[in-house]
């Protein structure tokens, strides 16, 4: 009994280490071939990707390398992430620090919120930062802020300046339909030229009018104009200014 | 020393001076000067000439003596039919007439134009008419008494002239053109005359009291070449209306048709501006002549809701006028029903633009 009573506890214990280690797993989302990162900031921004493929279900991967060797940075991609790829929904951001040069991939559903575009301006916010850590967290910050947009079906950031201004980015959802507000106008405006349209076919009913005139009744030719004049009185000169153009800025 | 003319000024309506020294006059409000010669005729105190002479015939022995007068008690008109003609309605209120008795006295027509168009003629064109016209009211069609359509004479004086006439105009031309600040219209104005003559002949103008003077006139023209010297053995089979307007009571209309005609014949032989407007007209007649004549008219009178309509078909061209009800109702619905499908077209575009 009490044998029987150790080698459960002894399944139970290698068990439970066994989902402590899966759970402490963490995948690389952020690879530092160039080391440029610490190990700390790493596992931070790792987090974060985390974050965003539990949330979205895109996986944003990040890597920084001194040179691709004899390879391109497209081929070092292929070569490195070809297979992950495949059948993943996310983006690869590859910067070769040595050459200044950028490689990105992105693969499945991914390219629905993460446009070309918007890609662009991730890789501008991580060039235009003065740390590789910053960098790469303020990529993944706007990576977050696309795919949540997205997905809650709002505004997608395709061709538009980079704007980060939340409020703003609402705001142009706006333009998604017309406000009801004009349903009662639409219909004021089509009573109106109704009204218009149907009184103008309903007064073809009258054909009973006076005639203006008894030109139908001059005699053939016998119209002759003994006296003409056509004497010029004065006249007025207006002058109008152009409209200005508005210059564009 | 100058010499002080009171004219009103062409621009602005002041009254504008003349300067004998320099010839010219110049209004003083407006500073705007002008030859003497591109000053308005005025054409308002011009005396007329306008007479008109009758070459009226008189009945002879004998020849009214199978016509008689029938009176309606109704409108009191009075119509004049042959002797066989039973009990009959007043084709312009539709009552019964009475027979009043032999007819007498009243000047002879000098010309008749015969029906050349039958009952079934003028039945098919009252149908065709009401048939091409909306919102009519169902009653109106299915109440409409189409027997009961009746051939008229309806009398007319005819007046013929030579009109000899004057008339002025006031004319504009607008010319633009620009810079590279500025946009500039010339606007040039004009006084126009024109004097001249015109002939007209058989310018008619309904005799009656009974038939409606705009109804008459929309039936016109009548083609006169095919009119007969008038004998009574055309109104077989017809009614005819004695004329109750005289010819001189005639006469204003016949000179208001021809003073227009004066101002808008004229008006074509101004060419070249942008605007014209008349401004006044005066005319003499010479040689005017007025005959009497017989007119023939499909008549049908009827009444929808207690009003009266009348309809009327040119006898001789088939020309059918008239009046038509509308259903208010049928307007008021297709007006509510178009204009919410015209709303709801305009509603879609709007969201078809917004999501573009």
């Amino acid at each position: 009994m009490t044998k029987k009573i150790f080698a459960t506890l002894v399944a139970v214990i290698i068990c439970f280490s066994a989902v402590i280690s899966a759970s402490a797993y963490t995948q690389e989302y952020v690879i530092d071939y160039a080391d440029k990162l610490a190990s700390s900031e790493i596992e931070e921004l790792d987090l974060f990707a985390e974050k965003l493929e539990s949330a979205y279900g895109v996986t944003v991967l990040f890597c920084i390398t001194e040179g691709t060797g004899d390879v391109t940075a497209d081929e070092f991609s292929s070569g490195t992430y070809g297979d992950y790829t495949d059948n993943e929904n996310g983006i690869i951001i590859v910067h070769d620090d040595w050459n200044k040069t950028y490689f990105t991939f992105i693969s499945g559903n991914a390219g629905e919120f993460l446009t070309d575009a918007s890609v662009d301006s991730m890789i501008d916010a991580y060039d235009s930062n003065d740390s590789y850590y910053g960098g790469i967290y303020a990529c993944y910050e706007l990576a977050e802020e696309y795919l949540e947009n997205g997905y809650s079906g709002g505004y997608v950031y395709d061709e538009e300046p980079l704007n980060n201004d939340t409020d703003t980015i609402g705001a142009s959802e706006e333009k998604d339909g017309v406000s009801i507000i004009w349903l009662p106008v639409s219909l004021l405006i089509g009573l109106l030229v109704g009204f218009l349209i149907i009184n103008g076919i309903a007064s073809k009913n009258k054909s009973v009018k006076m005639q203006e005139n008894a030109t139908v009744y001059t005699r053939p030719g016998s119209m002759v104009i003994t006296g003409s004049a056509d004497n010029f009185l004065y006249n007025n000169v207006e002058r109008r200014e152009k409209p200005k153009q508005t210059e564009k800025k | 020393m100058s010499t002080i003319l009171e004219q009103k000024c062409p621009n602005c309506g002041g009254a504008v001076e003349f300067n004998t020294g320099a010839q010219r006059l110049k209004c003083p409000y407006c500073d705007t000067e002008f030859d003497i010669t591109a000053m308005p005729e005025d054409t308002s105190n011009q005396v007329e000439q306008i007479n008109w002479n009758s070459q009226g015939a008189q009945w002879g022995a004998g020849e009214t003596d199978g016509m008689s007068v029938y009176a309606c008690n109704s409108c009191g008109g009075e119509i004049v039919a042959d002797t066989t003609t039973g009990a009959t309605t007043c084709p312009y209120c539709g009552n019964q007439v009475v027979m009043k008795g032999q007819f007498s006295g009243a000047l002879k027509p000098d010309l008749v134009i015969p029906f050349k168009l039958d009952k079934k003629a003028a039945k098919e064109a009252l149908k065709k008419h009401i048939s091409t016209k909306k919102f009519v009211p169902k009653s109106f069609l299915t109440d409409n008494r189409l027997e009961e359509i009746k051939g008229v004479y309806v009398p007319h004086w005819l007046f013929t002239c030579d009109a000899i006439g004057n008339a002025s105009y006031k004319a504009k031309k607008v010319k633009t053109w620009s810079d590279e600040n500025y946009e500039y219209t010339e606007t040039s104005y004009f006084d126009i005359y024109r004097s001249g003559n015109i002939g007209f002949d058989n310018i008619p103008v309904d005799g009656s009291t009974k038939m409606p003077d705009d109804l008459m006139e929309s039936v016109e023209p009548f083609d006169l070449s095919q009119a007969v010297d008038f004998n009574t053995a055309y109104l077989a089979g017809y009614l005819a209306d004695k004329y109750d307007v005289t010819a001189e009571e005639s006469m204003p209309r016949a000179n208001e048709r021809i003073r227009q005609s004066i101002i808008d014949s004229f008006k074509e032989t101004v060419k070249g501006y942008d605007e014209v407007e008349n401004q006044g007209a005066n005319m003499n007649v010479a040689n005017g002549i007025y005959k009497y004549a017989l007119y023939p008219v499909w008549l049908l009178n009827t009444k929808w809701n207690g009003e009266n309509f009348t309809f009327a078909m040119n006898g001789q061209t088939g020309k059918f006028v008239g009046n038509i009800p509308t259903d208010k109702k049928a307007v008021t619905k297709a007006s509510l029903l178009l204009g919410a499908g015209i709303g709801a077209v305009i509603y879609g575009l709007m969201w078809l633009i917004e999501l573009l």
